[in-house]
């Protein structure tokens, strides 16, 4: 391929890309300016920011005249520049530190209730899934369809009566209120991706197994897992994220706050009457995305060996 | 590869030192005490919720400008010093209605919430809420304490509130008390004085003059007037209704309750406007009430364009809006803004004129505002026993209150930043609320429609003004979906409570003669 | 003996089976079949939290179908919302994808697939929250640029204008490159057979005729999954639309998702939000029902040939 026409891809590309990041970095940029800068214009680079550069050099220097910083609630500041750059720290990061002591109980609610649920949905969904794939019992294909049937059932239609549910049996206000209905959702697409790959696994492995003895324990503790390991990460990743994404059910299942999310929590931060500091608000977006950022950066690989492996056929 | 694992280990690692819960770490706005209970952590018999609105949460930071308020947790801890025995945390619950409900109905609501007694009032059946007379009419034991028998509330707990008309106008239509008005709220137009001067104009008297300075301050390219598309579909409704029906009133208020009316002078409840509404009121076929909305939509041409934005106040701080339309905690905002530069001052709305309309009832505007946090005790507070009677928990919780409303905690409170006028005797107003003092001293609205209906009412009300002022529906359309809007809200009300449809119509027939020379009913 | 051990065997295989899958069939079974279930039972009911039942038949269908008027707008604010997404679903990202597995150099390949793939780890709400907060804001980008350019006049409040609502709505996400839809069809682009990519460049058909011939019906059951998925998730899916517009201006963006979770807990109507759900839910099963009979994957075109 020439090499005007290669200049032309990457161009079409990078365009796309800007078209896409663009928001974020309007996001990262407005979570570094104060209120008062926001009022002003939109366009605009931190005046935190640029005090901090301005204070570097000074600092370094070890100079002791006094130069003007504006601190945390706004008021300007006479301090000498290493004090200064100090003060410049701390006002620039003043929406991420806000943000930070709000969003960590989110955080931890939201690792803890993906977490869980993944594990559960990875442990139920392959048993199930290599019972009803490498098993011969009465039912299994009735059963099989009970199972896959749920997936016809559009979440609206059961959002009423989970609710009604879940209040009925006094779970409103705790972790399982999330945990369960999700593990009993997201099996289903781990029971048909498990299923479909299982399948595939030649026939003679089990059968030279069972022939030497093995349970079910052992098929499943020594086959069955160590063969999955693709379809483990791609699974794991998958339930990770529709979990993490969900607004509406912690939203509503939540009513006393304690236990939202980071999806809900961050409804209810920007709707509330404290949402009146535009930094800490855009400081909480960017800091919900870091363990998915982290989830991405080290799970990808085996998500996408995963992927490709063929487990994924419509 | 390996090193990814190690990085792996380290960022596990650090996750887990960053996150790992504390003991300080509870939801967000809670603030449970730490110090100088865990000695009597086991002492511990009442823990009692307490939601008292985003006014005076403590640790909050009102418009995001200055220090963390701290006046209610002082006062509730010296209640707690008092009783060891009790703790008080405060939570913060999203106020919105479907959560209030789904926490009513299954006992889990705070003991302590602060709700719109109208939104009470629809639900006073259902047992939720702890009816407040048998206390107010006893003496306030911390009063009786002080030894003075001259002090209000050494005889009787209701002496002690200011308003008394207001107070006791918050009765539910059953006759009994079910919140406590703290404070008063009310709205004004807050106008940009330095903008007024530039163009010539003054703080305008009757509605006319009102356009007129809204035109002009348009012609000078400033944005007129500030306002939400929720401050047309409840404030502006009920001050136009109030402008338009108010001398209809000795001919259509049918039912006077001896307990509000001293206050309410005149007060159209759900079961009236029912039944007016069978008779034609409130329909196409009511010429008044099309004018409510016409007039509204002569006004809304001098309105922001974008009625959703939730950014008014950069309007007006910026100065590009010359008048604001908000309610008396806004005085702090303009306060505390160091960069603000420039003189503002306070009007209310003015009265219609026979150049308006037709139908003008010539009395000033009426009040929409009164009690701003109206404290209600919830059925979880009598939780221990199930019933109010024997509750002790219960009566701890009308301890807290009581201390509540004595005159020095009441100034902690609500005078800790100028937001809200006191309502106990003897508890001075801030001076920046002077002009709202004065506003107070209106008479009340004829209806408050917001609050009468349930909530689809007022939602499809608000979604459909705001499409008809956005020129997305035609007038007609707009009347005809507010005609089956109120037909299907009374038609509900109808359904879940008792409606007195002989006396009504007895009192109907009774005001005949005083409907003899009023012009313009609807068509029976 | 023999005879008589073997049955017991089987027996024992099954239960022991049956045991294994008890847990999660019970979960499936305690929080979707009954939920269900229930919501078709509560469909015939008037009820609200804290008050009571009273049985309308089918009563809550009808006042939806016919006396209620925001249903038909609301279909087909939900027709055009899923129909937009569809088109943008199955287009652009597959023509990003094209163009990046176009690019000789394994590195730069790489470097893009990571790069389409990073604004999945912001959170969906967070999206939402920042297209309303700041780009459609009164002072946002959007408006914000317009005057910049000397636009003033076409600066609005995008979302709450009743004319620039559903557009403004759908076109969030712009430009729908973000997210798996690149990877997936990047994949499938991979998994081409070379033997093919070679017989077409040997009969000269490359570029688009290329692109339009051969690779479209190579990653046709790509296509198929992310169709599914996009009209699955835009029939039921209300979740952006309460953060964004709550439906509004009027009802301008309403859905009947979104209408229904109003219905339930706003204005406690839940049997009429159960039968708004019980719709859906039919409508669901046809489109898939549809899907099943019309859209062949890649396999089945194998196959029929």
């Amino acid at each position: 391929m020439n090499h005007g026409k290669q200049i032309l891809l990457h161009a079409l590309i990078l365009a796309f890309a800007a078209a896409t990041l663009l928001p974020f970095v309007f996001v990262m940029n407005n979570s570094l300016r104060s209120n008062a800068e926001q009022y002003h214009a939109f366009f605009g680079l931190p005046q935190s920011l640029e005090r901090i550069i301005v204070t570097i050099p000074a600092a370094l220097r070890g100079a002791t005249e006094p130069m003007t910083v504006e601190d945390e609630e706004g008021t300007l500041r006479q301090v000498a520049p290493a004090k200064a750059l100090g003060v410049s720290v701390l006002t620039a990061t003043k929406g991420y530190r806000h943000a930070w002591h709000v969003i960590r109980p989110y955080m931890l609610n939201s690792l803890f209730v993906s977490i869980t649920t993944a594990a559960g949905v990875l442990l139920l969904g392959s048993l199930t899934a290599y019972v009803l794939s490498r098993q011969r019992f009465f039912g299994a294909k009735a059963l099989y369809l009970y199972i896959i049937g749920t997936m016809m059932f559009p979440g609206a239609l059961t959002l009423v009566p989970s609710f009604m549910l879940v209040k009925k049996l006094g779970l409103l206000n705790t972790y399982w209120a999330m945990i369960l209905p999700y593990i009993a959702g997201g099996q289903v697409f781990a029971i048909f991706v498990f299923k479909s790959f299982f399948d595939g696994l030649p026939e003679e492995l089990f059968e030279s197994a069972r022939l030497d003895g093995a349970g079910h324990s052992q098929l499943y503790r020594y086959i069955v897992l160590p063969l999955s390991k693709p379809v483990l990460s791609v699974v794991a990743v998958m339930s990770i994220l529709g979990t993490w994404n969900e607004f509406l059910w912690p939203f509503i299942t939540n009513t006393e706050g304690k236990y939202h999310v980071i999806a809900s929590g961050l409804y209810v931060l920007a709707t509330s009457p404290y949402a009146s500091n535009f930094s800490t608000l855009f400081a909480a977006y960017l800091i919900s995305s870091v363990p998915l950022l982290l989830l991405f950066i080290y799970a990808t690989k085996p998500f996408i060996q995963g992927v490709t492996s063929g487990a994924f056929k419509a | 590869m390996r090193v990814r694992w190690i990085s792996l280990a380290l960022v596990v690692a650090l996750g887990a030192w960053l996150l790992w819960p504390q003991p300080s770490d509870e939801a967000p706005n809670d603030t449970a005490p730490k110090q100088g209970h865990a000695a009597h952590s086991q002492d511990v018999r009442y823990v009692l919720r307490f939601s008292p609105g985003y006014f005076f949460m403590p640790d909050s930071v009102p418009y995001g400008i200055g220090k963390p308020l701290q006046g209610l947790k002082t006062v509730v801890r010296e209640f707690e010093a008092r009783f060891p025995d009790t703790r008080v945390e405060f939570l913060n619950v999203p106020g919105v209605r479907e959560y209030l409900v789904t926490q009513l109905s299954s006992g889990r609501a705070p003991d302590i919430i602060n709700v719109n007694v109208e939104d009470v009032w629809t639900d006073v059946q259902k047992g939720w809420y702890v009816a407040l007379d048998p206390y107010l009419e006893q003496p306030n034991p911390f009063v009786v304490e002080k030894g003075d028998p001259n002090a209000p509330g050494y005889k009787q707990w209701w002496d002690i509130f200011r308003y008394q008309a207001i107070s006791r106008g918050k009765a539910a239509p059953d006759g009994l008390v079910y919140c406590l008005s703290y404070d008063m709220i009310e709205t004004g137009i807050f106008y940009n004085k330095d903008i007024f001067g530039k163009v010539g104009i003054e703080a305008p008297e009757d509605w006319e003059s009102f356009l007129e300075v809204c035109r002009k301050v348009q012609a000078a390219g400033y944005t007129p007037v500030l306002m939400s598309i929720d401050m047309f579909s409840d404030w502006c409704t009920d001050l136009f209704f109030d402008q338009v029906y108010n001398n209809l009133l000795p001919g259509i208020d049918l039912l006077k309750d001896p307990k509000r009316e001293p206050y309410l002078q005149g007060y159209l409840d759900w079961d009236e406007i029912c039944f007016l509404h069978n008779l034609g009121f409130f329909t196409s076929s009511d010429p008044r009430y099309g004018e409510i909305w016409r007039l509204m939509k002569e006004f809304r041409q001098y309105v922001n364009r974008n009625l959703a934005t939730t950014d008014l106040t950069r309007e007006f701080v910026t100065q590009r809006g010359a008048m604001h339309w908000n309610s008396s905690n806004f005085t702090y905002r303009l306060l505390a803004d160091k960069q603000l530069g420039f003189e503002w001052g306070v009007f209310y709305p003015p009265p219609f004129t026979d150049r308006t309309t037709p139908h003008a009832s010539h009395v000033p505007m009426c009040v929409i505002g009164g009690s701003a946090n109206q404290i209600e005790v919830t059925n979880s507070a009598f939780g221990d026993t199930g019933d109010p009677n024997t509750s002790e928990r219960l009566q701890r919780v009308i301890a807290l209150l009581q201390f509540l409303t004595l005159p020095e905690n009441c100034e902690r409170v609500v005078n800790e930043y100028p937001c809200l006028i006191p309502n106990v005797v003897g508890v001075p107003v801030l001076p920046p609320l002077k002009p709202f003092e004065e506003i107070l001293e209106r008479p009340y609205t004829t209806t408050k429609w917001v609050y009468t209906f349930d909530l689809k009412f007022s939602e499809i009300q608000r979604r459909m003004l705001e499409l008809y002022l956005n020129d997305g529906i035609p007038f007609e359309e707009f009347l005809a979906w507010q005609e089956k809007n109120l037909g299907a809200a009374c038609h509900n009300l109808v359904m879940r409570k008792p409606i007195d449809i002989p006396r009504m119509q007895a009192a109907w027939d009774a005001q005949a003669a005083a409907r003899a020379t009023m012009k313009d009913l609807p068509n029976e | 003996m023999n005879r008589e051990r073997i049955p017991n065997h089987r027996l024992r295989a099954t239960l022991s089976c049956y045991a294994i899958v008890a847990v999660p069939v019970l979960l499936l079974t305690l929080f979707v079949y009954l939920p269900v279930i229930w919501a078709f039972s509560k469909s015939l009911y008037q009820f609200e939290i804290g008050g009571e039942s009273v049985f309308v038949g089918l009563g809550n269908y009808v006042e939806f179908l016919t006396a209620d008027p925001v249903t038909w707008p609301s279909l087909g604010h939900m027709l055009l919302l899923t129909t937009f997404a569809v088109c943008m679903r199955l287009s652009v990202p597959l023509l990003v994808a094209k163009l990046v597995h176009s690019i000789p150099v394994e590195r730069w390949r790489y470097v893009y697939r990571i790069v389409f793939l990073t604004p999945i780890v912001v959170p969906g709400v967070a999206v939402q929250l920042i297209w309303s907060g700041l780009i459609y804001a009164d002072n946002g980008l959007v408006n914000e640029t317009l005057r910049s350019l000397g636009l003033d006049s076409l600066a609005r409040g995008w979302l709450s204008d009743p004319t620039t609502a559903l557009p403004a709505v759908a076109l969030i996400g712009l430009p729908f490159v973000g997210g798996f839809e690149v990877l997936i069809y990047y994949a499938g682009l991979s998994g081409i057979p070379e033997s093919v990519n070679e017989a077409a460049r040997l009969e000269g058909c490359t570029g688009l005729r290329k692109f339009f011939l051969i690779d479209i019906p190579m990653v046709m059951s790509q296509l198929k999954l992310v169709l599914i998925l996009t009209i699955i998730g835009g029939v039921q899916g209300f979740q952006g639309l309460f953060i964004v517009t709550r439906g509004g201006p009027g009802f301008k963006t309403t859905v009947p998702g979104l209408w229904m979770y109003y219905n339930a807990f706003s204005f406690q109507r839940m049997g009429y939000a159960c039968a708004i759900g019980v719709c859906l839910f039919v409508l669901i099963f046809g489109l898939t029902l549809l899907n099943m009979k019309y859209f062949r994957s890649t396999e089945e075109l194998e196959g029929g040939r």
